[in-house]
This record gives structure tokens, sequence and C-alpha cells, in this order.
């Protein structure tokens, strides 16, 4: 059971860093591939059909830490509330402005939401580089300081930047194709680009994972022995109908949609 | 335990899960009003039908979208600013609050998507299960938080073992009657709170006389037949809750009646109990919070009593403008009562957050006054604005009526051509020369 329970955190934590980072890494970029109104409304709509379904995978990794290993989230969680403050400030920016964009009044407004998707997204990217590199210091439970954590946090930024460019170069199409495109370089496919920072990106909190004592920190048996198999019954189906979504919007956008 | 970390941290929970618990009222009502309304016009194909999914469906995706990005703090925050409660109670809490993450609010964030971005895509049956879906899982989301919640209210199905809580009996927890009565009473409050929104907005057309006559009538007389019989559920499960009072909280009950002799017997009983301590909750809170949901509710019912009688009659519906602006004004009247009952329910049972087991001043993470006050600070900062965002845009969308954009707009460039006709553009990266090496 505490296999399977370390197993579901580390699948939610990985489906979330691999899905969500390719559309945080495109909002990073967002004012950068499209310069202007219509063009960034085509970027955002190169991932509208898939956040709202992505970051949940995050939501239920928290929700697997809490019910598997409470203990263990509430020492991580207090220990580095000023780090998560900031993840969830840039990650209410970034939803707000998407939600928002297309129902406000003018192209200022708009341009107002594109900042808060573009600041919000960097927000987001640079909070999970500063909260991964606690492990790297050593001291898992409280925020990291000096040039490791800035450079963590930095590395990791670009690493989501990448990723988010990968998946537009896969997702786009007309002039901030061609922008993306450029970056990524002709030599190959697209998706070339787009499986590497994947598989660096799914890396990433496996190790920083590795670095925590999960094993032995997990809840009773008697709620594991009710909690686990429950999650394991309802993750395929989940899965199944998020991998349907991916299918159905796989064409490359070429309109703007509802945001 | 420092006293300024305490009493920051309980601010901070009250202001987010206040504010959290007033965007789910009006979703959960307003999502349950849309799956009607689109079960109605997929079967009847009749465009005005479908313009009714169309409004109120974009007023719930804007409130369901500010609503859902407050959920995201409320999830972090137990870990956040409790870890005592994770930490003693997490074997039970925990566990609530993961299926509710996983097997509710997953499959309805991706249901959801599926809805907004899946118009004019989805076959139109599918597009309707997409919508009953979102719909059901917030009730099981709903459910699940309640029966979280209902365990800090009345603890049961558990076992001490080593200073910590351990599942007992599943059943016992799933079953708790202070989750049940809870999950009945809020579902009744959130389809009223959606029937006084639906019908102040109408009000406002009518009354302004807008060309949208009818789509408002008939808007105003769904929201008047909805909000008279949630009216009466909420009330009903109100008093079976109350009920349970006397023998789940004694204190509560006691100090909402303000009777003197009952509050010193409970007290100098839940001494010898627990040892010495203070055991009566703060008296202006949970009075006050009483008194503002009941008040509410004296007021609800008259409208509701009078409402029913005067919208059997068409022309009062298109032309008592007086009835128009009482209408407006009573949108905020199921929030008031929302509100004032959760207090009630909650500060009414402090000191305890797990009643009986463990005490709110033992439950706050070990945390410096800074850190607290910079969330706090951050947290209710960023709360105000999307409470003023989502009541700005709400406005300007139900001001707007229905019109011909947003929410289910086909954004296809052959829509107007009718159907989608062609195979798909083709990869543009295949028009790129072939890599040279």
């Amino acid at each position: 059971m505490e296999t399977l329970a370390i197993a579901l955190l580390a699948f939610f934590t990985v489906g979330w860093f691999v899905l969500a980072g390719a559309d945080i890494g495109t909002g990073m970029l967002a004012l950068w591939l499209g310069r202007n109104d219509r063009e960034r409304r085509l970027v955002l709509a190169s991932f509208a059909p898939f956040f709202l379904g992505n970051e949940v995978w995050l939501v239920a990794a928290a929700g697997v830490l809490v019910g598997c290993f409470p203990a263990l989230e509430g020492e991580l969680l207090s220990g580095r509330l000023p780090v998560l403050v900031a993840l969830l400030t840039g990650w209410i920016l970034r939803d707000a402005g998407l939600w928002s964009r297309g129902r406000g009044p003018g192209s200022r407004w708009r341009a107002g939401c594109d900042a808060a998707v573009a600041g919000g997204s960097w927000i987001v990217a640079l909070s999970w580089g500063w909260l991964l590199a606690a492990p790297l210091t050593g001291r898992p439970y409280a925020p990291a300081t000096g040039p490791t954590a800035v450079l963590t946090a930095l590395a990791v930024a670009a690493l989501f930047a990448a990723h988010g460019l990968g998946f537009a170069a896969l997702r786009l199409t007309g002039v901030p194709y061609e922008r993306a495109r450029r970056l990524v370089g002709r030599a190959g496919r697209p998706w070339q680009s787009f499986a590497l920072t994947g598989v660096l990106l799914a890396a990433l909190p496996l190790w920083a994972g590795s670095a925590l004592p999960l094993a032995g920190r997990t809840a009773s048996p008697a709620t594991l022995g009710l909690l686990v198999p429950a999650l394991l019954v309802v993750t395929p189906p989940l899965v199944a109908v998020q991998a349907w979504i991916w299918h159905a919007f796989r064409h490359r956008v070429t309109g703007p949609s509802y945001l | 335990m420092n006293q300024d970390v305490l009493d920051l941290a309980r601010l901070q929970f009250a202001l987010t899960a206040g504010g959290h618990f007033l965007f789910v009222a009006l979703t959960l009502g307003l999502a349950t009003v849309v799956a009607v309304l689109q079960t109605r016009a997929t079967f009847s194909r009749e465009p005005l039908h479908a313009r009714m999914v169309r409004f109120w469906g974009q007023l719930y995706v804007i409130n369901y979208a500010v609503g859902i990005v407050t959920g995201l703090v409320m999830e972090f925050q137990f870990g956040m600013a409790w870890s005592g409660l994770t930490h003693e109670a997490g074997n039970i809490l925990g566990a609530s609050l993961a299926v509710e993450t996983i097997v509710a609010f997953f499959v309805e964030s991706t249901f959801l998507g599926l809805w907004i971005f899946g118009w004019n895509r989805l076959n139109r049956w599918a597009h309707l299960a997409a919508i009953w879906i979102v719909v059901l899982t917030a009730y099981v989301s709903a459910y699940w938080i309640l029966v979280s919640n209902g365990f800090l209210n009345h603890p049961v199905g558990y076992a001490s073992e080593g200073g910590e809580l351990v599942l007992d009996d599943p059943v016992a927890v799933l079953t708790n009657p202070s989750a049940l009565l809870a999950f009945g009473h809020v579902l009744a409050g959130a389809l009223l709170t959606a029937g006084f929104f639906m019908a102040g907005v109408s009000a406002y057309h009518l009354f302004r006389r807008t060309p949208e006559w009818e789509f408002f009538g008939r808007s105003l007389r769904i929201g008047i037949f909805l909000s008279a019989p949630a009216l009466m559920a909420a009330a009903v499960f109100g008093g079976l809750q109350f009920g349970t009072l006397t023998t789940f909280q004694p204190m509560k009950s006691a100090v909402f009646s303000g009777k003197a002799a009952e509050i010193a017997r409970i007290q100098a009983e839940m001494t010898d109990r627990f040892g010495p301590g203070d055991y009566v909750p703060s008296e202006a809170w949970t009075r006050g919070g009483g008194l503002v949901m009941l008040i509410s509710f004296a007021l609800m019912m008259y409208l509701c009593f009078a409402g029913v009688i005067l919208a059997c009659f068409k022309k009062v519906v298109f032309r008592f403008r007086l009835w128009h602006l009482v209408l407006m004004a009573a949108v905020p009247l199921p929030y008031l009562a929302m509100i004032g009952g959760w207090v009630f329910r909650e500060a009414g049972r402090q000191p305890w957050v797990v009643y009986g087991l463990l005490r709110t001043e033992d439950a706050v993470s070990d945390l410096s006054p800074g850190t607290m006050r910079l969330s706090l600070t951050v947290f209710t900062t960023v709360f105000a604005l999307l409470a003023l965002l989502n009541a700005w845009l709400l406005a300007r969308h139900a001001r707007r009526g229905p019109v011909e954009s947003g929410l289910g707009h086909d954004e296809r460039p052959d829509a107007a051509a009718g159907g989608e006709g062609g195979a798909p553009p083709a990869d543009p990266a295949d028009a790129l020369p072939a890599p040279r090496y």
C-alpha cells in the first residue's frame, strides 16, 4: 500500500509537470509569440481546451499528499509557506487573466489580461524552481535561500519555457507558429524537442521526491487500505477521458476559442 | 503557540473559506439550472431555450472560473496554516479531502473544459452529458467537503491510537448526520441563491423594458418557482440540524439562546471532562451569525410567498416594476443567509477545531507572526480583488443580456458556410524544407 501511495503521488505530480508545464510554458511566452491582440488570442487558444484539465493534476497531487501522507503534508506546506503563497498568487493571477480576457471591455483590458497570464505563468514556474531548490540545499522543510535557490528557480523556469515553446510549435499556425519554430530549430520534427523537455520535466519531481521521507510517513493502514484502492480504481477512467479530450482537440489551432 | 499567529490564521481561514463558500453557493445552484435548461433545449430544439442555456451558462462559467481559483487556496491552506489538524486528524480528514480532489474536482474540471470548449464540436447529446457530469460531480464535491466538515463538527467513526486519530468505522464517517444534514442544507441554499440571482437579473431587464421580455419573463418565473421549494428545503434541513445541536454541541445552542444558567452548567461539565479552559464560544459571532441567517430567511420567505402568487399572472411578471426593484434588491439575501449560517456553525463550535478532541489553538502551524501576516495580507487582497472582478463581470454580462458572442459562440471559420467542411489544414511543419546536413 505504501509503495502504491507513493506511486500515485508520483503519477499525479509528473502528470502535472508534463501536461500543465506545456500550458504554463506557452503562457510564459505568450507576449513574445503573439505580438498583437489576434495573435495572442490564438496563442491562448492553443492550450485553452486543456488548461483546466491540466491544472487539476496538481490539485489531485495535493489531495494524494494530504490523504496518504497527512502529517508530512502539514510539515512540508507550513514550512514553505512563503513559496506557496507566491505559487498560489501566480496561479490565481494567471487563471484570472485567462478567464477574464474575453469577458471584459476593450483592447487595453485584453492587453492587461495577457500580461497577467504571462506574469502569472512566470511566477508559477519560478516558484516551482524555488520549491524544488529546497531538496538541493538539503533542507526540504524550509524555503531555499542563496544562489542555489536563484539558479534553480531560473533553470526550472527556463525548462518550463522550453517545454511551452515545443508545445506552441506543435499547436500553432501562422505567424506565432513561425516565431516558435524559428526558436525550436528546423532540424528534426517539432515533437522531438517537446518530448525531450517533457522527459526532463517528468524527472524533476521524481528526483526532488526521492529526497523526501515518504516511506514511513504514510497515513494509518486503515485509511490507506480504503483510500489507495479507491484512487487506483478511478484513476484509469479519468486518464482515459483526458486522453480523449487531447485527441478531440488534437488539430492545430487556426482560430480563437472562448478565452 | 503564538496568540498573534492563531488569530491571524483564524482570520485568514474565515475570510478565504467564507469567500470561497459564497462563490460555490451560486456555482452549485446555477449549474443545476443550466443543466436542466440544456436538457429542455436538447429535447425541444427551440432557439429560445438554447439561448437561455448560453446566457445563464455564461454567468455560471464566469462565477465558476473565479470560484475555482479561490478553491485552490483552500486546498493548500490546511497544510500551510493548520498542520496540527493534518497531524492529529489527517487520517480521516485527509482521506475525504483526497477523494474530493480526485473523484470530484478532477472530473468536474475535465468535463467543464469539455463543455465550454466542445460547444458546436461535440454531438449535442454528448454535450448534454458533459454538463450533467459537471453538476453531479459538483454535488459529490460538496458532499466530500461536508464529510470533512461534519467530522470536525461531530467526530464519529474514529479510534485513538498513540495520540493520533485513526479511521475505525468508515460507514459512520460517510453517514455522519452532521455531514448529511449540512449537505442537504447547503444544496438547498445553493439552489435558493441561484433562484434569487435569476429572478433579480431577469427583473432588471423587465424593469428596463429591454427587448428580451419573453426571455426574461420566463427566466424570472423559473427563478421564483425554484426559490420557493428551495427555501422550504433549506428550512427543513436547517431545523433538523438545529435539533441535533442539543446532543451534538449543547454549548452552541445554549449560547445562541442566551441562557446564562445553561452556559454555566455546560462550562462546568466540560471543565470536568477536558480540564480547565474557556469552553464558551464568542457570543457576538454565534448569535450574530444565527440572527443574520434567521432574519434573511424571514425576508426571503415573505418574498417567495408573494412571488409565487405574483408570478402566476403574466401581466404582473412583465409590468409590476416595484416588484422588479424588490427582486433586484433581494439578490444579496441568500448570500447573507449562507454566510450567517456558516459563521453560526463554525464560530459556535469554538474553542474546538475537532469537537471535543482538538482545540483550534493546538492545530495552528508553528509559523512566525511575520509569515502569517504576509500570507493573510496577500490572500485577503487577492480574494477581495477576485470578488470585485466576479461582481463586475457578472453585472456586465447580466446587463448585456443574451448576445451573439461569448459562451457557445461558433468560432469555426467555416461555420457560416454550414458545418465543418474539408480536412483540417495540413501540418505547417510539413511545408518546411527538409533539414540539410
